[in-house]
């Protein structure tokens, strides 16, 4: 009940938060990658924060929705929400053959499996003619329902409302059967498996709930930013900042991946759009013309994802459990 | 005769395959650790090889010499570091810290040497030698598979004449077992992690002549590496050679007969294909899966 009052309460301030920024098409845009990535990181929560089963390839689930969506619209003139459901039934269709493949396996293997699948999607994407290729896919023109789709408002929603689904559920797994079948199953398999838990049934169940959310949001990204190629939805990478989002914020934890997509997020973007280069040279702490100003000014923008991997590294050595992790352990 | 040059070239480059996959292997046999940083050390290997043929002009393969005793250094010390404070945590943390150190290699490589892909290129870079008429054998893959055999009949020797060998063995057979018979257990995880880093960058040296340098290099022969050690059976160093092998040969021939863009592709359903029909690969112990 407390829980829900919350994520009501934190959903209405955003939903309410480009009312008092004034629309302004930038601070919307880092809005919502932010809801995106808590949406993502969430999503895989679900699975490896619950469950305990690591997907190290999430960016399949991903990039099934968002190709799906992009190749029915653009070539078949598909209405975009029905688009999405079929991203979601073939990101559905991954996921049965991962876990049908691993789930009988246990430690190592499902994490070197995921990425194996998520190898196979990202390869074919770049091979295959339909997929468009090493050129990927651009959308010139999409409608749904006469919404303005060039605003980037409706997409700031549609983000904000898969987020409050994902948290939804995640809320609702710490009650329920299913919930507390998956927590049984991450802290002890043989144990879960002795009570007569079904332990692959419900294994699938967590990571078909996680995939079809994550390829829901593919879909929407697809749409929002109108094209994609390998790269952009089916790197590796993707699936690491979805992992490293939960893990700083707190994996197993309802706001832990929320949290995380807070303070990463805006991070990434400050580095990417050199900000705080810009910021040292001003103060003159760096001179703009001096080899090391040079420097900064031409690289700091490719630094983010070093920033992420000295993250990582802190963050599993010093706080494994993540910053909700902390507060816990003082109680 | 397509098959047989396919096959030959497939042996040859599966040879270097097998020695990043042994050095894997060997990682996760000692310590029960997956390094994903495995592809980014071999990064690590090619860079080196690249720096001491253009600046110090040490031949490649002769640079060996130089580069396996830093590259065990700097594993020892990584695994002094960092890797021995996880040792004992749920595996999906050491896969984390592994990535997070390789992520750190290879950004710091693209800052210090951008993204421009560096060519390595040797006198008899482009030679072959012809065999059976219209076979023709790349001399560089040669000379590479012809090292990773010495080096791999080294490594054997090592694991099992030395006393040292012997130890990594037994603590590779049953971590508590080997303690309570007087192995020092934490030596020889830095040990094993030294080897792994130094075959790692051998074998990303022996490719470097006849391949492109860039700093995510190691993305695609990390997968692979993992590949060559689920076949072999997670933890088998005779597994890991047999397996880079016949990844090789694989390789070779879907590029031959299907698509060099496939190729990958192929290798990756090999590895799901193992772990649907055999997990426990094809010389690993069963009932660990």
């Amino acid at each position: 009940m407390k829980q829900i009052t919350i994520i009501a309460v934190i959903a209405g301030f955003a939903a309410l938060l480009p009312l008092a920024i004034g629309e302004n098409p930038y601070f919307i845009g880092v809005l919502i990658s932010v809801l995106m990535m808590a949406a993502l990181s969430s999503a895989w929560n679900i699975l490896g924060g619950y469950a305990g089963q690591y997907s190290f390839g999430h960016a399949a689930y991903f990039g099934a929705g968002a190709y799906t969506t992009m190749i029915l619209i653009s070539r078949f003139n598909i209405n975009p929400l029905v688009s999405m459901v079929a991203g979601i039934i073939v990101a559905c269709i991954i996921a049965l053959i991962t876990g049908s493949i691993v789930f009988r396996l246990r430690g190592h293997y499902f994490g070197l499996a995921s990425i194996a699948v998520a190898e196979i999607v990202r390869l074919s994407a770049l091979n295959f003619d339909f997929t468009g290729g090493a050129q990927g896919i651009l959308l010139s023109d999409v409608s749904l329902w006469g919404l303005d789709l060039n605003s980037k408002l409706p997409f700031y929603y549609g983000m904000l409302l898969v987020l409050v689904i994902t948290l939804g559920i995640t809320l609702n797994l710490r009650t329920s059967k299913t919930g507390y079948y998956l927590q049984a199953i991450r802290e002890d398999q043989d144990a879960a498996a002795s009570l007569g838990i079904n332990l692959s049934f419900y294994k699938n169940k967590a990571l078909l709930i996680s995939a079809a959310l994550t390829s829901v949001l593919g879909s929407l990204y697809a749409v929002y930013i109108r094209f994609i190629d390998t790269t952009a939805v089916l790197d590796l990478r993707l699936s690491i900042e979805i992992i490293l989002t939960a893990i700083i914020g707190g994996v197993g934890t309802l706001w832990g991946p929320v949290l995380g997509a807070v303070l990463l997020v805006p991070l990434a973007e400050m580095l990417r759009s050199n900000v705080i280069g810009d910021v040292l040279v001003k103060q003159g702490i760096v001179s703009a013309n001096s080899g090391l100003g040079v420097f900064l000014k031409e690289n700091l923008a490719h630094a983010h994802v070093l920033v992420y991997g000295i993250i990582t590294v802190l963050c599993i050595l010093y706080m494994p459990k993540g910053i909700l992790g902390l507060f816990r352990r003082k109680k | 005769m397509f098959f047989l040059q396919s096959l030959l070239s497939g042996i040859l480059t599966g040879g270097v395959y097998a020695l990043a996959g042994i050095g894997m292997s060997l990682v996760f046999g000692v310590m029960n650790i997956s390094n994903f940083a495995h592809g980014d050390l071999m990064m690590l290997g090619m860079y080196l090889a690249y720096f001491a043929f253009t600046l110090l002009h040490i031949d490649p393969y002769l640079s060996l010499l130089l580069i396996i005793p830093t590259a065990f250094l700097f594993g020892f010390i990584l695994e002094k570091v960092f890797i021995h404070k996880i040792i004992d945590h749920p595996h999906q943390n050491q896969i984390l810290l592994t990535i997070g150190l390789g992520l750190i290699m290879s950004n710091t490589a693209l800052l210090a040497f951008t993204s421009d892909p560096k060519i390595l290129t040797t006198s008899y870079s482009s030679s072959a030698v012809h065999i059976l008429g219209g076979i023709s054998l790349s001399v560089p893959l040669l000379l590479s598979f012809a090292i990773t055999t010495v080096i791999t009949g080294i490594l054997f020797l090592f694991l099992s004449k030395t006393t040292t060998g012997l130890a990594l063995w037994a603590t590779s057979q049953n971590r508590e077992a080997a303690q309570l018979m007087g192995i020092n257990v934490a030596k020889m995880s830095a040990i094993a992690f030294g080897l792994g880093t130094a075959l790692a960058a051998t074998a990303g040296a022996l490719i470097a002549p006849t391949y492109y340098i860039y700093p995510m290099a190691g993305h695609t022969f990390l997968l692979k590496a993992f590949t060559i050690c689920v076949l072999g059976g997670l933890g088998s160093v005779v597994g890991a050679g047999i397996g880079g092998i016949i990844i090789g040969i694989v390789e070779s021939m879907s590029s031959t007969y299907l698509s060099s863009d496939w190729k990958d592709v192929v290798v990756f359903i090999i590895f799901l294909a193992v772990l649907l029909l055999r997990p426990q690969g094809l010389l690993g112990k069963k009932g660990e899966q």
